[in-house]
């Protein structure tokens, strides 16, 4: 069953995150491939993550093929232009990949080449469009294709934005630009969540909740200081901290298990998406103890 | 206003190490205003030339630098001095230094200064950036506020997933573009608008360089 098809049949659905290899090695991106295959639904290959430059998105998700696991190409607007994405897009559909991610991208000052002339020609909501004309038969510009795309295009969303209305009329035009379905920057408290889902029931698009593994009460505090969007309530690092240094890792694991198997008796959302960081090894643990393997 | 900055004088001494005497040229407006091109500057620049040993040959601060036949004009007083000079320094922005170019064929022109963008005077002798001259002016529907220029991103459609707290993943010290307009939109009771309005990616080629325009009436035939 197909990504889009596990979606759409109601199923609860896993994806995971890769990054491709800075260099030619691909020995260490293969390894995760085939770790997570048969037991995620699909996987994402990053575009450059945190402007760092890498092999690109595109050559992970072909090797991911070649492997039997589905790929979600992700797609940054940060470095190439209009001509270069569409062009990227026909050439990633034509080597079988049919899932893509949209995404404006970490700005090139984030990165490993400061320097560097940022693009964002389109950002996010127009490349959503961008996907839908080349789905349809035609280039942004209205020309014909000769063979149309059929991809399942999806965006991303911060449900724990501040302030988050205006991340809110962005997923709407999000949705209305032609998104299907949503991965969400890591969450941590369910409960708040919930009141986002609720929101986002509204729209006819499946969301997969962001988690981010915590390894440490020290990682828990540097995601709530640095990183936007990501919120870690008291509680959590409170129970990281009580485990101890030896514990703190496995009560890590646990308790990402603990947020995939609620998120998923309650119905809260349609799947998760697992963002492992350097951890891409555990994933399996994690689904063995959230009960989905 | 066109913001420009000095020069590192080691940098522009080693790009005019060949030349022994120099005429400078300033400009009334931006340059002045940013301190650049000013009668002062002028003044500051001639004593540092000449305790580098270089002779001065004169300056002048030209009205409007960047309007070729008015500085063409003014500088006529200044025949002899020009004449006699190794080397013309501008002291204004990249536009002026150009205008030098055209006026003076035969004599080499250098820069004093970078010019860096079309700013905005917020206090004395401070700056920021509102508009890049794109091309095709969208602030009719962002609220008045450009996020081609104020968003490091030029995003068109809302914040980023990097905006946190009201400030841009860039850095703490720039307020997001797309809370800014957000926040003055919902004042202006107008969020429906915000949210309705789903922007078109720019049209690039109003911003095809060189630029040109002429906006002379033709003349009829008789
Ligand atoms: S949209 Fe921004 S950059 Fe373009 S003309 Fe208007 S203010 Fe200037
Ligand atoms: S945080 Fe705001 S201003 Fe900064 S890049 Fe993102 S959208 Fe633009």
């Amino acid at each position: 069953m197909s990504f889009r098809e596990a979606l759409d049949s109601g199923k609860f659905v896993v994806t995971a995150e890769v990054g491709p290899p800075k260099g030619t090695d691909i020995d260490e991106m293969i390894h995760h491939i085939e770790l997570l295959k048969g037991k995620v639904d699909a996987v994402n290959f990053t575009d450059n993550q945190s402007a760092v430059m890498r092999m690109n998105s595109l050559a992970g998700c072909k090797i991911a093929l070649e492997h039997g696991v589905e790929p979600i190409l992700q797609m940054t607007c940060r470095d190439r232009n209009r001509i270069g994405l569409q062009s990227d897009l026909l050439g990633a559909y034509a080597l079988g990949v049919r899932n893509v991610l949209c995404m404006t991208g970490d700005h090139v000052s984030a990165g490993d080449h400061k320097g560097a002339k940022p693009v964002y020609d389109l950002e996010s909501v127009q490349l959503l469009k961008v996907v839908d004309a080349l789905n349809n038969g035609k280039d942004m510009e209205g020309n014909d294709l000769k063979g149309s795309t059929d991809f399942f295009q999806g965006a991303v969303v911060t449900p724990e934005a501040n302030p988050l209305e205006p991340q809110l009329i962005k997923f709407e035009k999000k949705v209305k630009a032609g998104a299907r379905f949503f991965q969400t920057q890591a969450i941590y408290d369910i409960e708040k969540f919930k009141d986002f889902m609720k929101y986002a029931r509204r729209f006819p698009v499946k969301v997969l909740a962001g988690l981010v593994v915590l390894k440490s009460a020290g990682m828990a505090k540097f995601l709530n200081n640095f990183v936007p969007g990501i919120v870690v309530p008291e509680e959590l690092i409170e129970e990281l901290k009580a485990a101890g240094k030896e514990k703190a890792l496995d009560t890590g694991l646990n308790i990402c298990a603990r947020h995939i198997r609620q998120l998923k008796d309650e119905g809260i959302c349609d799947g998760v998406h697992i963002m492992a960081i350097g951890m891409e090894d555990k994933v399996p643990e994690i689904l063995e103890r959230a009960g989905l393997l | 206003m066109i913001i420009t900055k000095k020069k590192d004088f080691q940098e522009l001494m080693e790009n005019i190490k060949n030349y022994r005497s120099f005429f400078l040229i300033g400009c009334s407006e931006c340059a002045s205003l940013c301190g650049t091109g000013s009668e002062e500057a002028i003044k500051e620049l001639t004593e540092a030339l000449q305790s580098e040993g270089k002779e001065v040959t004169g300056g002048f601060v030209p009205k409007t630098g960047c309007q070729v036949l008015g500085t063409k004009k003014e500088l006529k007083a200044f025949k002899d001095q020009l004449a006699e000079t190794d080397c013309i320094l501008v002291m204004s922005c990249g536009a002026g230094t150009q205008t030098a170019v055209e006026l003076f064929p035969d004599k080499p022109v250098y820069p004093t200064n970078d010019s860096l963008f079309l700013g905005n005077m917020t206090r004395f002798q401070m700056f920021d950036e509102r508009c890049s001259l794109c091309g095709q002016c969208i602030l009719d529907r962002t609220g008045g506020i450009c996020p081609v220029t104020t968003c490091p991103k030029g995003l068109l459609n809302g914040p980023c997933g990097g905006m946190q707290d009201g400030h841009c993943e860039v850095s703490p010290d720039i307020p997001c573009a797309w809370v800014r307009i957000y926040e003055r939109m919902k004042k202006l009771d107008k969020l429906e608008e915000l949210r309705e309005s789903v922007l078109d990616a720019k049209d690039w080629s109003h911003a095809q360089k060189p630029r040109a325009l002429s906006t002379r009436e033709k003349k009829e035939k008789k």
